[in-house]
């Protein structure tokens, strides 16, 4: 079997969600597939510079195809245009300049793609929102399966996306919130699809003392690991946090992660900056609970890390998908108020037992369901599952409207849709 | 939030959100009580109230400002004359003055008429004139409507004028009130700041006494039940600093006291105010216990913010005093009895 992955970033060093996703999924199925990855030369999700040279080159021993970006993303264009179809009525001609305009926009990779199609079995397209997954669908349906990585932002309204979702020939959801947002968005029912979510190579052993060690941060720890940015929900966790310390003198907030916001200054508040997986997994090990104020989420794989080492999680919520996973997965509370985060906070601190239960399941649950073996295999299985397939099955892929049709601008704005979907977990369903 | 606990072994995250939801719900209540209404009332009365956002010259401000001046009269003019409509027909432009001799010209205006409209057309230049004649009549009449409406309008300006000469005299009382209010909110806020101090000074005695209660009946639970286990957590799991007490070996204990030491078995572990069960070992034991450590024991168990506060100048006045009135714990008394009993 061969596979294409397609995304848009790949590099060993590149940290973001779904380039991160991408490279492990591709790293793992390289075990049981020959597996190639079409991506571009850009190394920045802001500018899309080309940073890396085109042609191919080996990562992780897998190959890597790499092709320029036409242009870089103009800031303001691309404001203006988020505004037209986030905030207006609009037509599909502003939406497919929306597209162009967020990039990465590589019409040479999608050339190849289509040029080098009938040499795969399957492409695996990461990311439903940028340019290479939306043409690139467009120009193997057949092949498709979409890994969405999909969050509650106003361009899940957009009605080009709706036809990548009923394009495609399967879909690898994240989480049970996203494959419903999904469906509510485009009733892509029919399509095939899987809740499969990602792993994560979790250090067996880490060392909490190390960490204490080095840092030299003694009593009880509250931890966050991710991008430190206001619109992960750090503004308010800071707020909180602080209004908290009048309770919990002693506790201190340990932050990982690349600040985009200015940090309070605060003796009990740490940020140690980037640090290394080895660092990262003693970190959490040493904390008495894993902190996740985001507000639109995926699917977080460091609420995943936390579990698998055993850890607790105190999670925003507001956002639909931790709320669901700390539900399904009986490991982590959740907080929508101050008067909650300081509850729940308090629960998991002073009560050792519930703690500790929390955390056994959370590994439980992450062994269960979110270790690679499982992964691999629910990849697997679905492929077959596509192969037992007529063969010639097609995707029904509707055209572009005509000139003037694609002008007309009778389409929503995306928010407005995006408003109108049901909100909360999908409790009540299990991996 | 100490007192939640969760019995069984397999936890389920929606109901203990749900009892976490529950707790807080009962502790904020359903609605707002009657002590937070007052609160929030009293929270923006003294918003409203707080001298400091008061401005001293306030009245001196105001009395600056630029009062608005009195309405000038309109002044009276004399009104237009408006002239009569000039009436004009067919017949207009052939009428002459009234006698035989008008009556003649008139004559030969009729007949020399054929004559003239071979020149120019007069009827059209009657029919324009007497269309502007009725035109003219109309114009009149609306101006005559206008000039009464000017005349309405102007009385109630009149009447505007001597509302605003009654509202400057208004202002005036209104900075008055002003100056009296700013005067005895300033008195207010002084009163408050002293209020506040005696409150701060009766708290300081109020919290003396709970430590010294406090003392006194750790020494009486001392006295009256040996010491249980040494397992330095509490019931609910919760790890809590002990005082640091040096084991002392007992004397020999003494024929005939047991009884006392026995006599009751109850007050082995006591409650703290939580409800947290609290063993006897981590109270200061010893019948040999010096001053000093008798001293930490009336402290109590302080918390955080107690033992960063230092010693108000009146608690440390009468520490001494409660040292003396603490009983004797230099008299022997009966030994606890060991653990493994």
């Amino acid at each position: 079997m061969k596979l294409a992955v397609v995304v848009q970033r790949y590099g060993a060093d590149l940290n973001g969600g779904a380039e991160l996703h991408a490279r492990y999924i591709a790293e793992h199925l390289a075990k049981h597939a020959d597996v190639e990855v079409l991506t571009t030369c850009a190394t920045d999700y802001i500018t899309w510079r080309n940073e890396l040279e085109p042609g191919m080159q080996l990562v992780n021993g897998v190959p890597v195809y790499r092709f320029p970006v036409r242009n870089e993303r103009n800031p303001v264009d691309f404001g203006r245009q988020s505004t037209k179809v986030f905030e207006e009525t609009h037509s599909i001609e502003a939406e497919l300049a929306w597209l162009r305009s967020e990039g990465p926009t590589s019409p040479a990779l999608i050339s190849e793609l289509r040029r080098r199609a009938h040499t795969y079995d399957y492409c695996l397209f990461f990311s439903y929102r940028y340019y290479h997954a939306y043409h690139g669908i467009r120009a193997t349906p057949s092949r498709a399966v979409l890994v969405p990585t999909a969050e509650r932002d106003p361009a899940l309204g957009l009605r080009i996306f709706a036809d990548s979702f009923c394009s495609v020939r399967a879909i690898m959801y994240n989480s049970f919130e996203e494959q419903a947002l999904i469906n509510q968005v485009s009733g892509n029912n029919h399509i095939p699809s899987v809740v499969v979510g990602i792993g994560s190579d979790v250090e067996t052993h880490p060392e909490p003392a190390r960490f204490r060690q080095a840092t030299g941060i003694g009593g009880p720890v509250l931890i966050y690991v991710g991008r430190i940015d206001q619109n992960k929900g750090c503004n308010e966790l800071f707020d909180y946090f602080q209004r908290y310390l009048q309770t919990a003198p002693a506790l201190t907030l340990v932050l990982i992660g690349k600040p985009v916001m200015d940090l309070p200054v605060h003796p009990n508040i740490r940020h140690l900056g980037f640090v290394t997986d080895q660092e990262k997994f003693d970190a959490i090990a040493a904390a008495d609970a894993l902190v996740m104020p985001s507000y639109y989420e995926s699917l977080s794989m460091v609420t995943l890390e936390a579990w698998a080492l055993g850890r607790p999680v105190l999670a925003n919520a507001r956002c639909d998908v931790l709320c669901g996973q700390c539900v399904r997965s009986n490991a982590g509370l959740y907080y929508e108020n101050y008067e909650e985060f300081a509850a729940t906070l308090d629960t998991l601190r002073l009560d050792v037992t519930l703690r500790q239960q929390l955390g056994r399941n959370g590994k439980a649950y992450f062994k269960t369901h979110y270790s690679w073996p499982v992964i691999e295999s629910k990849y697997l299985d679905m492929l077959e599952r596509l192969d037992r397939q007529d063969m010639e099955y097609v995707p029904q892929l509707p055209a572009l409207p005509g000139w003037i049709r694609r002008r007309q601008r009778t389409i929503p704005p995306g928010r407005q849709i995006v408003d109108q979907l049901p909100t909360g977990p999908a409790t009540g369903r299990s991996l | 939030m100490a007192e939640f606990n969760i019995q069984s072994d397999s936890v389920d995250v929606t109901k203990v959100m749900a009892q976490i939801r529950r707790r807080i719900k009962e502790k904020r209540g359903a609605d707002y009580t009657e002590e937070q209404i007052r609160e929030l009332a009293s929270v923006k009365l003294e918003r409203i109230l707080d001298p400091k956002q008061v401005r001293s010259d306030l009245v001196q401000h105001y009395q600056k400002l630029e009062s608005p001046k009195g309405l000038e009269p309109i002044a009276q003019t004399e009104p237009a004359v408006i002239p009569d409509a000039v009436p004009f027909d067919e017949e207009t432009i052939y009428s002459s003055s009234p006698g035989l001799k008008g009556r003649l010209v008139r004559l030969v205006r009729r007949v020399m008429n054929p004559v003239l409209r071979i020149f120019l057309n007069p009827d059209p230049i009657i029919f324009a004139m007497a269309r502007q004649a009725e035109i003219n009549k109309l114009t009149i009449q609306l101006l005559q409507r206008q000039t009464d409406l000017v005349e309405r309008v102007n009385q109630q300006f009149e009447r505007v004028g001597k509302k605003f000469t009654a509202r400057e005299d208004i202002d005036k009382l209104n900075f008055e009130v002003l100056n009296n209010l700013v005067v005895e909110m300033t008195r207010l806020a002084v009163d408050v700041k002293n209020h506040k101090m005696r409150v701060e000074s009766v708290a300081g005695r109020l919290d003396f006494d709970e430590r010294r209660n406090r003392a006194l009946e750790s020494v009486v639970q001392r006295q009256s039940s040996p010491a249980a286990g040494d397992d330095g957590r509490s019931a609910e799991g919760r790890e809590e600093p002990r005082p640091r007490n040096r084991r002392r070996r007992r004397s020999r204990r003494r024929p005939g006291t047991s009884t006392n030491a026995r006599s009751d078995s109850t007050t082995t572990e006591s409650s703290d105010k939580s409800g947290a069960a609290v063993p006897t070992s981590e109270l200061p034991s010893g019948s040999e216990s010096s001053n000093a450590e008798a001293s930490k024991v009336t402290q109590g168990k302080p918390s955080d913010s107690d033992a960063a506060r230092p010693p108000t100048a009146s608690t440390a006045a009468k520490r001494p005093t409660s040292n003396a009135e603490t009983p004797d714990t230099s008299t022997p008394r009966p030994n606890p009895p060991s653990n493994d009993q």
